[in-house]
């Protein structure tokens, strides 16, 4: 009862009163006349407020206006105050020192100069209605405009103290299913309390949604997945549907994995990403699940069925990053999420060789190349801690970067072609993630041969690397070729530069600087010279997202990525209006199907076996045509002249070679 | 005036007022009063009795505290049959303790007094003590509403005959400290009756009005809480008919018929409760009034039967960037108009059918914010047709009669006033209640009234004989909202603490109580047609649905003996179903059964 006593005594001190005197201008103010009106004045205020008081509540109201006590002196045959009408409330502010409290109201000089010359404020919308269903025999359906049924602080609680679920009797408010029916009836004779079996049970709706959207997210229409993501990514009440969901990514990724189908590990990927983004579910619980699934599609010795062709990276950026996201969503001090995916990753980098490697360069070579983590796996390592920021990146990736170096070296001038495409993404990621940390780390005089003696094999590139970012300005848009660095749209990865067949960056303001070198070193090198910013691989997994990217991030690049091989598989990643080649795929059955692809370009080496083609083509977004791809064999020259047009360049793979047994599920990809 | 000469003053106007010419000479000329103050003598009622009658305690500030502390100890030690009775009388005695001390200077005492012990006086009064608090020194008693309610209206206190004769015998202890004797005297009305004691929540249930509970005697007068006999509308069916055939396939409307037989069958022929339907004159139906009635007879008919294995459908408008500028809605009988009130004094109406609503030329005043006056709008050409005017300050509710014609409105002038179309003058007066009138009600068979107001009363008015046939106590909080069930026997009420009162026309008593499932006041509440379910709304933007069958059937089941309200809420409740941030104004149930409810969005929250 503490409010009543407060209410009983408050009222205006002789202070105050005489402050409120002195600023009309009396300046001694007898204490009893202070006394007296300090007296009357708490009353008449309290009196006005009591009356201001049935305004508020007659309004419908729990916040009291300006406009109630304004009425509240009407009612009392008092002239109301003009001059102080704020819509809101009064924005109060507090203020506290020498023991002593302080509100007040924070008035501010207007200039009327300033409000006459601005442009006049903005129309406020005008008040408008709109109808759903809050309740259909009496069950609550789950659509955007109702309340999420379970609400996620509920879930999250339900995560970390599952005692309160079992404590609580089921709860009417709650409003998922009626109570009706037998169980009903039971509780209604309240017989015998039997704890209740723990039954998981989706209704007939809610198992044709599932169907319906794990259907559409793996399926070929584009806009049918559009519309499966977006209803993932922004219908509430989805909770009761996410463990089948989970176990339906997890398993999908397994099996994806084992058959190196890299569209559909995409697709799972997106679904996770549209899950983590929906603001209404809590995915704590289902942690175990999609924790290995996600990191199995970033450290994967193979995920697609030629490593040389298929851009398996971006697909690894993509988990990488939202790896991330979870760690920094459902990190706690119990779980230690981000720990444990950290040790993760750096068991990666600490391959067997590693604590010799550490010893000297010399037994290197000595190393059998089984005994070694694929440069895929090293990769995915890479990226996924450089996701997590620059202090993870420094412990963990600069102390191996000699090993690393060597490792990359030693592929580089090795002949496999895969090997040597993986070591030049690999160092280019490198580079990429070490620069800035070590532009912070290290004092200015770059020598190289400091670089040399410290960094190993990767120190010259890096010195460069870092030079060129300490002489750009901010480090920023230098090149302006490649301004994408965050992933701040919702759905969309962020890109990152293209190997080999770059694509024009589309919204180039500054002639791209490399468009289509064709060594992989080159590449790496042009970029290293421009660019600066974390992300910069072109090639995405675009999602036609829903809601618009953030104003700062150029509009989305549509990017088809087409492959036709013996099986005629074609995967597609591309907006509908791209109308690309599609396909029907069941997780279970990996391959696929129909291609009536009108973008697949037929080039190729005419003597090769099954022909394998991919054609990798970037659409800038803005009003653009469907692009004609009965043009891929100009190259270069039609990029950089003509920013907007389609570069689209064939990359022929040794075909035959990719014939390799599926490789297990990498161990790493199972938290322990 | 001087301390000394206000208590001589009072006796003098006393005397004059019993015209004892010779004595109040004599006193005036012993006491020296001057002419001027002669002349001025015009002491307010209250003042007057106060001053004489505790005049003798005066003296003595500190032994109101004793005294509190020692009827305290008689009600904590008197046996549990009388115990919960006679606590009732501890806070009327406390309030007037207080009043007295500041009538008679003693203002640190009072405030002692009240810090003492008004922390342990129910929560339900623990508002009113706040305002009366306010009241610090005696000019301000004078003008205060809540204590001039206080001095001038007697508490009533119910207690049975054993409890009363308890209290006597502990007064007669008292006799050296007259204090508390004095005060019940004046200012506490107890209201003995036969019986045995009753328990604690027997008396918690009708307590909690702002001057105690209302006493039985005024709720004997019948009331007639039968519906009206419906209109023959034997023209209608082939009309109907003529309709159906021509929308419908030729065999359906022959089981509408039977249906719709069956409803006239149904009507009570002659309900005992039921008023004789010219008992009110209401004005004979036109050609149209009927094919109205027929279409809702009609609608009647495809109604869905609600019970809690089949709950309604909600269908829910949300008022969008209206933030706080949406006060009030309503949804017109036949579910097609939708009308809502802004702050600043306009009205909008949507239209919820496909119907098109014609232009609509700007509204200008409101009536809940409107001073002082009624507005008559016309739904056909759009405009405000009369300003009824006869309210002094504003008009808080009004409401038609569901006959059309009359309509009734109160405010904060605590009058509530029948009108009709026909006259610019109210037809009726309701005056009785302590404070302002926040809710108004017609009942379905439009004989009466009821009105629920900030003294935490529920009056119910008839509008024949303009008195007052009920009141009803047990409100906590002021109700905000009030519905009749659809037969007319009940009553419910939703407060502004949360807590929702069904009341019994028939006894005027309290059936049951549903207790506040959080702090926010109820603001809408609604009978399905078929009254098996009460759908209550309320600020936390959700949306109750209560099962009203089990309650009047308990009631039924326990009328002959003296049934304690039951409180148990699970019981009643069906469901709750929030909205996102959108606080409820208003709540409807269309012929058929499906709830429609109104709502403004409130992103700040």
């Amino acid at each position: 009862m503490s409010d009543s006593e407060l209410g009983y005594g408050s009222s205006f001190t002789v202070d105050s009163v005489k402050v409120i005197a002195e600023s009309v201008g009396i300046g001694n103010l007898v204490d009893d006349a202070a006394k007296e009106l300090a007296d009357d004045v708490s009353y008449r205020l309290k009196i006005i407020v009591q009356d201001a008081m049935k305004f508020m509540q007659h309004s419908k109201r729990q916040k009291l206006s300006i406009t109630d006590i304004d009425h509240a002196l009407k009612v009392q045959n008092i002239e109301p105050q003009y001059g102080f009408i704020q819509p809101d409330s009064l924005p109060f502010r507090f203020a506290s020192g020498g023991g002593r409290e302080l509100h007040f109201i924070e008035e501010k000089d207007i200039d009327l100069s300033e409000i006459l010359s601005a442009p006049p404020p903005k129309i406020p919308l005008d008040v408008s209605l709109r109808a759903h269903w809050l309740s259909v025999d009496g069950v609550q359906p789950t659509v955007p405009e109702n309340p999420p049924p379970l609400s996620k602080e509920a879930q999250k609680l339900e995560s970390v103290d599952p005692i309160t679920k079992l404590s609580k009797p089921a709860n009417k408010d709650a409003a998922g299913k009626p109570v009706c029916g037998k169980a009903a009836r039971l509780k209604a004779s309240e017989s015998v309390h039997v704890k209740q079996l723990a039954t998981h049970e989706l209704s007939v709706e809610q198992q044709l949604y599932y169907k319906e959207i794990t259907e559409a997210c793996v399926g070929s229409d584009e806009g049918r997945r559009a519309e499966a993501l977006q209803s993932l990514a922004c219908d509430p009440g989805l909770h009761e549907m996410l463990p089948r969901m989970c176990t339906f990514i997890s398993e999908g990724v397994k099996v994806n994995v084992v058959q190196n189908n890299l569209a559909l590990l995409i697709y799972l990927m997106r679904m996770v990403k549209a899950m983590l983004d929906n603001q209404s579910l809590y995915l704590e619980k289902y942690l175990h699940e999609l924790i290995p699934s996600v990191s199995t599609c970033i450290v994967a010795r193979q995920l697609c069925m030629r490593p040389e062709v298929d851009n398996h990276w971006a697909l690894r950026d993509f988990a990488a990053r939202l790896m991330a996201q979870i760690c920094k969503t459902f990190n706690t001090s119990t779980n230690n999420l981000q720990t444990r995916v950290t040790r993760l990753f750096s068991k990666a980098l600490q391959c067997p060789s590693q604590t010799n490697n550490e010893s000297g360069p010399s037994m290197v070579p000595s190393m059998k190349e089984s005994e070694k983590t694929p440069l895929a796996s090293l990769y995915g390592a890479v990226q996924g801690l450089a996701e997590l920021g620059p202090e993870v990146v420094k412990v963990f990736i600069l102390s191996r970067v000699r090993w690393l170096g060597e490792r990359v070296e030693g592929a580089l001038s090795g002949i496999g072609g895969a090997d040597r495409l993986a070591a030049g993404n690999l160092k280019h990621q490198l580079l990429k993630v070490l620069a800035p940390v070590v532009r912070a780390h290290r004092q200015p005089p770059d020598l190289p041969d400091d670089y040399k003696r410290e960094y190993g094999y990767l120190g010259p590139s890096l010195q460069q690397m870092v030079s060129k970012l300490r002489s750009s300005p901010t480090g920023g848009n230098a090149g302006g070729a490649v301004a994408v660095v965050t992933c701040t749209p919702p759905l969309l990865p962020s890109p990152s530069p293209a190997p080999g067949p770059s694509l024009a960056p589309a919204p180039a303001p500054a002639p791209s600087p490399s468009p289509a070198s064709v060594t992989i070193q080159h590449t790496s090198q042009a970029h290293a010279k421009t660019i600066e910013s974390v992300a910069s691989r072109n090639v995405v997994i675009t999602s036609s997202a829903p809601q618009s990217p953030a104003p700062s991030t150029p509009p989305p690049q549509k990017f088809v990525i087409v492959s036709s091989q013996q099986k005629n598989q074609v995967f597609t990643n591309t907006q509908p209006a791209s109308s690309a080649g599609h396909i029907v795929m069941h997780s279970s059955q990996p391959t696929i199907v129909r291609s009536q692809n009108s973008v697949v370009v037929t080039s190729g080496p005419a003597g090769a076996a099954p022909p394998q083609k991919v054609v990798v083509v970037g659409v800038p977004p803005p009003a653009h045509q469907p692009h004609q791809p009965h043009q891929p064999h100009q190259p270069t020259a039609g990029v950089s002249q003509a920013p907007v047009s389609v570069v689209a360049k064939p990359v022929f793979a040794r075909s035959g070679s990719a014939q390799q047994p599926p490789p297990e599920l990498d161990d790493l990809s199972h938290l322990a | 005036m001087g301390d000394k000469s206000t208590p001589l003053l009072a006796v003098l106007q006393l005397l004059r007022k019993y015209n004892l010419k010779g004595t109040e000479d004599i006193l005036r000329k012993e006491a020296n009063l001057g002419d001027v103050e002669y002349e001025n003598l015009d002491l307010p009622e209250v003042e007057l009795a106060n001053i004489l009658t505790a005049h003798h305690t005066e003296s003595d500030p500190y032994s109101y505290e004793f005294a509190y502390d020692s009827l305290k100890k008689f009600v904590e030690n008197s046996l549990d049959v009388y115990k919960y009775e006679l606590s009732t009388l501890l806070y009327p005695v406390f309030v007037h303790m207080y009043l007295i001390l500041i009538l008679y200077d003693h203002n640190e005492h009072a405030i002692k007094i009240l810090e003492k012990f008004g922390p342990e006086q129910d929560e339900y009064y623990q508002d009113d003590l706040k305002r009366l608090c306010a009241v610090k020194n005696k000019d301000q008693v004078k003008g205060n509403e809540l204590a001039e309610i206080y001095s001038s209206n007697k508490f009533q206190v119910q207690l049975s005959r054993d409890a009363s004769t308890q209290l006597k015998r502990y007064l007669h202890e008292q006799k050296s400290s007259p204090i508390i004797i004095n005060i019940i005297k004046n200012h506490i009305q107890i209201d003995v009756c036969d019986g045995p004691g009753r328990s604690h929540a027997q008396v918690k249930s009708t307590l909690g009005g702002l001057l105690g509970e209302a006493s039985r005697n005024e709720n004997r007068t019948k009331v007639y809480y039968g519906l009206l006999k419906e209109p023959d509308l034997q023209i209608l069916p082939a009309q109907i008919e003529d309709e159906e055939e021509a929308e419908e396939t030729p065999d359906k409307p022959k089981k509408k018929k039977a249906k719709k037989d069956n409803i006239f069958m149904k009507k009570p022929k002659s309900d005992p409760n039921a008023p004789p339907n010219d008992r009110i004159p209401l004005p004979d139906l036109k050609e149209n009034d009927k094919v109205e009635k027929g279409k809702a007879l009609r609608e009647a008919a495809k109604r869905v039967q609600l019970g809690p294995e089949c709950l309604p459908s909600i269908c829910f408008y949300t008022l969008l960037n209206s933030g706080h500028t949406a006060i009030c809605a309503d949804i017109c009988d036949d579910s097609t108009l939708l009308a809502v009130g802004f702050n600043n004094s306009t009205i909008k109406v949507w239209t919820l059918t496909t119907v098109r609503l014609r232009g609509m030329k700007s509204a200008d005043k409101l009536q809940d914010i409107d001073r002082e006056a009624v507005r008559l709008w016309s739904l056909q050409c759009w405009t405000c047709i009369v300003v009824y005017r006869g309210h002094v300050w504003p008009v808080w509710d009004t409401r038609w009669s569901p006959h059309g014609h009359y309509f009734a409105s109160g405010g904060h002038d605590r009058i509530a006033r029948l009108w009709a179309t026909d006259h610019h003058q109210p037809l009726r007066i309701f005056a009785g209640h302590l404070s302002d009138i926040d809710c108004i009600q017609f009942h379905p068979n439009s004989n009466y009234i009821a009105t629920g107001s900030s003294d935490r009363t529920v009056r119910l008015w008839d509008c024949l004989t303009g008195t007052q046939v009920r009141i009803m106590t047990g409100h906590r909080s002021t109700p905000f909202t009030l519905a009749f069930s659809a037969c007319g026997r009940w009553l419910a009420s939703g407060g502004g603490a949360g807590e929702i009162q069904i009341w019994d026309l028939s006894s005027g008593l309290p059936s049951a109580a549903i207790p506040p499932a959080s702090n926010s006041p109820i603001h809408a509440l609604a009978f399905s047609r078929d009254g098996t379910i009460l759908a209550s709304g309320s600020l936390d933007s959700t949306i109750k649905l209560w099962d009203f069958a089990i309650i009047s059937d308990e009631n039924i089941n326990e009328e002959n003996g003296n049934a304690a309200p039951t409180q148990k809420e699970d019981k009643f409740l069906l469901r709750s179903y929030a909205t996102k941030n959108s606080p409820i104004k208003s709540l409807h149930f269309t012929r058929r059964n499906l709830l429609l409810a109104v709502g403004s969005y409130d992103g700040s929250v």
